[in-house]
């Protein structure tokens, strides 16, 4: 099974939405879709759910064009809604039944995801009474039920408390065990970090930056060193003409160009007998590269 | 095909299940009940009206207009106890003070003009108009009698004039109840048609399109969507009319009952054809409002959308009304085959009789091309605009999403 875009490009009257973008995704896993506010984001996903038609390229799943009615994935979009008036099981139930699902199956698999995702006690009621980090459990919910092979998820943990975040993050990682393709767009680079294996950057619809998440950060030198000791070393920071990024409890993060002089400041520090906890030179993070890549 | 009975079912169901619904078809089932009470009920108020005029209405006619002969009229049956007494105006408002009358009669003349002067309590009371005609042809038979005329001669001279109004067109259908459904019929078609509008922004405004849109396509859901409204309207006008037809076999009397069936031209054929004109025009409506409610991202703008096609549903069904009243000509042409009036102006005319079969079949098909022409450019317009959550959308923007793939 693979998932396949090829030179994707889209139009909105002379706004350029996304340029010759080309991806893979040929075994299980979270593939990371990245990008500012506008970036091209939903309209990449929109057009590989075949909501959205595209100008050029071809975009294939199993080798099968993507068509509109041929896509049965699984799609959490960034805009939460549910029927606020309707009844939760009868609105997961009239999406599965929409998804192909058979009504004995689709009640079956309701219970046992509410069990899951924690809200067997809210199936009976109707969505508007439900708080927004439930709500949110339930369309994601909605995404899944059908046991979809490639599944959208756009920001799938912003708005939830940590409890939750802990709840879906748990499922996520039990859909790749069973062999599900994911694509996740997020703000959280942290997030990406934890689950992608390879990311896309975005950046006014152009691709700035693809790959192999752990290669691409191999291609980058280290630029911080973490040191924690128990008492203030601001003094030898800066004879070594080094700058503190963030500093607290003497905890610091100082910023490196060379990790030769990370390995010179711990020298310093031992050679004044001053005990060190912690000691980590760090390459850039996701977070890093990212605004590197498409900030102004 | 599925997904359309799908999309419908569920919105069928939801909307039955709406409190909304059941409260609103209980209240209009409740007028339906009392509204044919109405007959009923007037007969009460007037049988107590006639209770308390029989508590006496004194005639004073001290001027002697009628020579004495005022006692004529109490053995008429008129339902009103008749005290004759002269008696003056301070006399009889005394009177009525202390219930001893409910109303009294000054009788004057003056020249050639004679003056009821009725004296009652009540400020909205007028003069009973029967009591008025029997003292009016007392006083001509009065009058007549000292001429000494045969009874032929009598007849001769009091004449019954009658008014009949003939059309060109000849009208089989009672006009009221013609009337009567159109107005059923554009308010069935108007609501319902509405409702596919106000549904489709909730399901916009809410978000919950994202969803929707990649579980099935945009022309399954205003299709389904539409027949859904479309059958719980049919469910609600089935509820309103057993309600109409019940009551009427309960609170009409037998004679009144008779008189409305005869005089509307109730036949299956005219049953079948009223419900035809009523899908196909709520259809047309509906796939309207459907492309109006997906124009809109926010539910308070929703009523400056929907404005251009209540306009145009409010022009097509006062043609209809127009038609009524002048059965032959061109604007009823027009009216009957316009696809925005057609459905309210048709069944009017197929009530009254005057729809030709070849009428009825033009204005169908004419319907029918108007539908199919609207679903295309609803559908197409429809799949672009609701994953569009800018401003309101203008003319321009339309016809880019309907030309754009």
């Amino acid at each position: 099974m693979s998932l396949v875009l090829e030179n994707v490009s889209k139009k909105f009257g002379n706004k350029i939405a996304v340029k010759n973008l080309s991806l893979t995704l040929d075994k299980p896993g979270v593939y990371g879709l990245l990008g500012t506010n506008g970036a091209g984001k939903t309209t990449t996903i929109r057009m590989l759910l075949g909501i959205l038609k595209k100008d050029e390229g071809s975009i294939t799943w199993n080798n099968k064009e993507v068509e509109r009615k041929a896509v049965n994935f699984g799609y959490l979009p960034e805009e939460r809604g549910v029927y606020p008036k309707t009844v939760i099981r009868r609105q997961l139930l009239y999406f599965a039944i929409l998804k192909g699902m058979k009504k004995k199956a689709a009640e079956k698999a309701i219970i046992h995801w509410a069990k899951i995702l924690k809200v067997s006690e809210y199936l009976d009621m109707p969505a508007e009474k439900l708080s927004k980090g439930n709500q949110q459990k339930i369309q994601f919910m909605s995404a899944i039920i059908h046991d979809p092979q490639l599944i959208v998820l756009d920001e799938p943990f912003s708005g939830l408390d940590p409890v939750n975040t802990e709840i879906i993050k748990n499922v996520i990682i039990d859909l790749v065990k069973k062999g599900k393709y994911i694509i996740m767009s997020a703000h959280q680079m942290v997030t990406i970090e934890e689950f992608c294996s390879d990311i896309l950057i975005l950046n006014k619809g152009k691709t700035v930056l693809q790959g192999n998440l752990k290669e691409i950060k191999n291609t980058y030198k280290a630029n911080r060193v973490e040191i924690d000791v128990n008492q203030d070393i601001k003094k030898i920071i800066k004879e070594l003409n080094l700058e503190i990024e963030i500093e607290k409890n003497n905890q610091y993060k100082i910023k490196i160009d060379d990790e030769k002089k990370a390995y010179k400041l711990l020298e310093r520090v031992v050679k004044e007998n001053i005990a060190v906890t912690k000691f980590e030179i760090e390459k850039p993070t996701l977070n890093d590269i990212f605004i590197e890549k498409v900030g102004e | 095909m599925k997904d359309i009975g799908i999309v419908s079912k569920f919105t069928f169901m939801e909307m039955i299940r709406r409190k909304s619904f059941i409260v609103s078809t209980i209240i209009i089932m409740l007028l339906i009940i009392i509204g044919f009470n109405v007959p009923n009920i007037i007969n009460m108020v007037s049988k107590e009206s006639n209770i308390s005029e029989s508590s006496k209405i004194l005639i004073s006619d001290q001027e002697n207009v009628f020579e004495g002969k005022l006692d004529a009229l109490d053995t008429k049956e008129l339902g009103y106890s008749l005290k004759i007494k002269d008696s003056s105006f301070a006399q009889i408002k005394k009177e009525i003070e202390s219930s001893k009358i409910a109303a009294g009669i000054i009788i004057e003349k003056e020249d050639n003009e004679i003056t009821f002067r009725y004296v009652v309590n009540d400020t909205m009371a007028m003069m009973p108009q029967d009591l008025e005609k029997e003292l009016e042809s007392l006083y001509t038979n009065l009058q007549i009698e000292k001429l000494e005329l045969n009874s032929d001669e009598i007849k001769m001279l009091t004449p019954t004039f009658n008014t009949k109004v003939e059309q060109t067109a000849t009208i089989k259908g009672n006009i009221l109840v013609i009337t009567l459904l159109s107005i059923v019929l554009f308010y069935a078609i108007y609501f319902c048609a509405y409702q596919v509008s106000s549904s489709i922004t909730t399901e916009k405004t809410s978000k919950i399109m994202e969803t929707l849109v990649t579980s099935t396509s945009p022309r399954n859901i205003v299709l389904g969507k539409t027949i859904g409204i479309g059958l719980g309207g049919l469910m609600q006008m089935l509820i309103l009319v057993l309600t109409a037809i019940l009551s009427a076999k309960l609170f009409l009397n037998s004679e009144m009952l008779k008189m409305v069936l005869t005089s509307t031209q109730v036949s299956p054929l005219n049953i079948f054809l009223i419900i035809v004109f009523f899908i196909l025009g709520y259809y047309l409506f509906a796939l309207i409002y459907a492309l109006c409610g997906s124009t809109v991202s926010k539910p308070e703008d929703i009523q400056a959308a929907n404005m251009p096609v209540a306009i145009i549903t409010i022009a097509g069904f006062y043609l209809s009304e127009l038609i009524i009243s002048t059965p032959v000509g061109p604007l009823t042409t027009f009216a009957t085959l316009c696809p925005f009036s057609s459905p309210f102006a048709m069944p009017s005319r197929i009530m009254m009789g005057l729809a030709t079969g070849k009428e009825v079949l033009i204005s169908l098909i004419i319907l029918i091309v108007a539908i199919f022409l609207v679903a295309h450019i609803a559908i197409k317009i429809y799949s672009n605009a609701i994953l569009n959550y800018g401003s309101r959308m203008t003319i321009k923007d339309l016809i880019k999403m309907y030309k754009a793939k």
